[in-house]
């Protein structure tokens, strides 16, 4: 029996393992429909764990094409979001290392630097600068469990799968991390009341 | 935004940080130029681009992976050591228990060819057969996706069942949990008459069904 030609597919409402099978098998259009679903969420996860939009877009494109060459090795045990992330936590942290090191060749003023980075946009509410200011605090790992959790609102097992970490830790990063935000608010509300 | 100390407090700051961070078109189109110059996958491909050695130097601080390589006399030395250590670790053996390697050799067959082992094996390939079916009297073509086919579209369609006028097909399916969606003309759709999966994926909605194994 021959197989039906599907025409007129409406890559909007397909599925996000549709469209990966559509990519593997030639369409690459519907790529494009995983980018426009994912590119905002990724970026938004980068520019919070990176604190800036240039190392964010460069690590959102590198997840991309990265995802894009290993497409065909995409296994449906987890949402294609999930395997994204996992690329996008990896190109994050590799990113930071790397801005480690660039910091520490150029001997830049960390504290310095540090304050550029975190300085709010002349738009940016006070609000916003705020909250950039205590999640740039936190350590890399609460930070990016943190923001998994409760900003790209993936489940612990997703987070584990995406991270290579185990739940438990997962969840002890995720309430060191939201104690030590509420103790930095609070302190940053004290200190303004006192200025 | 709600105080610190408000219970709320969390629901703001995340809230907050949801918001959407919008993508810019240059870099959009940047993108999609670098993806139409790369190569396009397709299913025979083995490439793992998803994770290098600089990724697991930044993940895995502190956490050192050691090897050792010998040259080829050193192999011949250790195979030798190896070899000797062997032998009298046999031979110490042998004089303390009194050991018979022919009723040794005897056991370990007995045991490979168990019949525990022997039956577990078809298990794994049981299945129970499993009718979908969706009213959709306007529609011209509808087929159904799902993780037992890889969301091919043109794997499985489903034929109008005369009596019912209903879209219908029997499939197989091996035990335990698949989730699935119909395409009805080309716009996915999720069963209306199932429950929608937990892990929804993007785009439309997904229905769920659990089979349960023969035996139960």
């Amino acid at each position: 029996m021959t197989q039906p030609e599907v025409r007129g597919f409406n890559l909007a409402t397909m599925t996000d393992a549709m469209l990966v099978r559509r990519v593997l098998e030639g369409d690459t259009a519907a790529f494009t429909t995983l980018v426009d679903r994912h590119a905002a969420a990724c970026t938004r996860f980068a520019m919070r764990m990176l604190g800036n939009r240039e190392d964010a877009e460069d690590a959102t494109q590198e997840t991309f094409l990265r995802a894009y060459r290993s497409l065909a090795r995409y296994e449906e045990r987890h949402t294609f979001r999930t395997w994204l992330f996992q690329i996008l936590i990896n190109r994050c942290r590799t990113a930071a290392v790397r801005r480690q090191r660039r910091h520490r060749m150029f001997l830049v003023d960390a504290n310095a630097l540090a304050e550029a980075s975190v300085r709010p946009a002349a738009e940016a509410s006070d609000i916003r600068a705020e909250l950039q200011r205590a999640i740039d605090a936190l350590d890399p790992e609460q930070r990016e469990a943190f923001l998994l959790k409760h900003v790209e609102q993936l489940s612990y097992d997703e987070m584990a799968a995406a991270t290579g970490i185990g739940v438990s830790a997962l969840k002890m990063r995720v309430k060191r991390a939201c104690d030590r935000m509420q103790w930095m608010l609070r302190e940053g509300e004290a200190s303004d009341v006192g200025t | 935004m709600s105080e610190p100390d408000d219970p709320r407090w969390l629901d703001d700051v995340a809230g907050e940080l949801r918001r959407e961070v919008p993508v810019r078109p240059a870099w959009r189109a940047r993108l999609l130029d670098e993806v139409a110059r790369t190569p396009t996958p397709s299913l025979r491909d083995d490439i793992d681009d998803t994770f290098d050695h600089r990724d697991e130097r930044a993940g895995d601080r502190g956490r050192r992976r050691w090897s050792i390589s010998v040259g080829p006399v050193g192999s011949l030395a250790a195979a030798s050591m190896l070899i000797a250590l062997g032998a009298g670790a046999t031979y110490v053996a042998m004089s303390r228990f009194g050991a018979n390697t022919r009723a040794g050799a005897g056991r370990t067959a007995v045991t490979a060819a168990s019949p525990q082992l022997a039956s577990s094996a078809p298990a794994s390939t049981e299945r129970e057969v499993v009718r979908f079916e969706l009213a959709a009297p306007r529609a011209s073509h509808v087929a159904l996706v799902g993780s037992f086919n890889e969301w091919n579209p043109v794997a499985t369609p489903l034929a109008r069942d005369p009596a019912s006028g209903k879209w219908v097909v029997s499939l197989r399916l091996p035990p335990g949990r698949h989730v699935y969606a119909f395409v009805v003309d080309g716009d996915v759709t999720a069963d209306p008459s199932a429950p929608r999966a937990a892990d929804e994926d993007f785009g439309s909605a997904n229905s769920v069904v659990f089979v349960s194994s023969p035996r139960t």
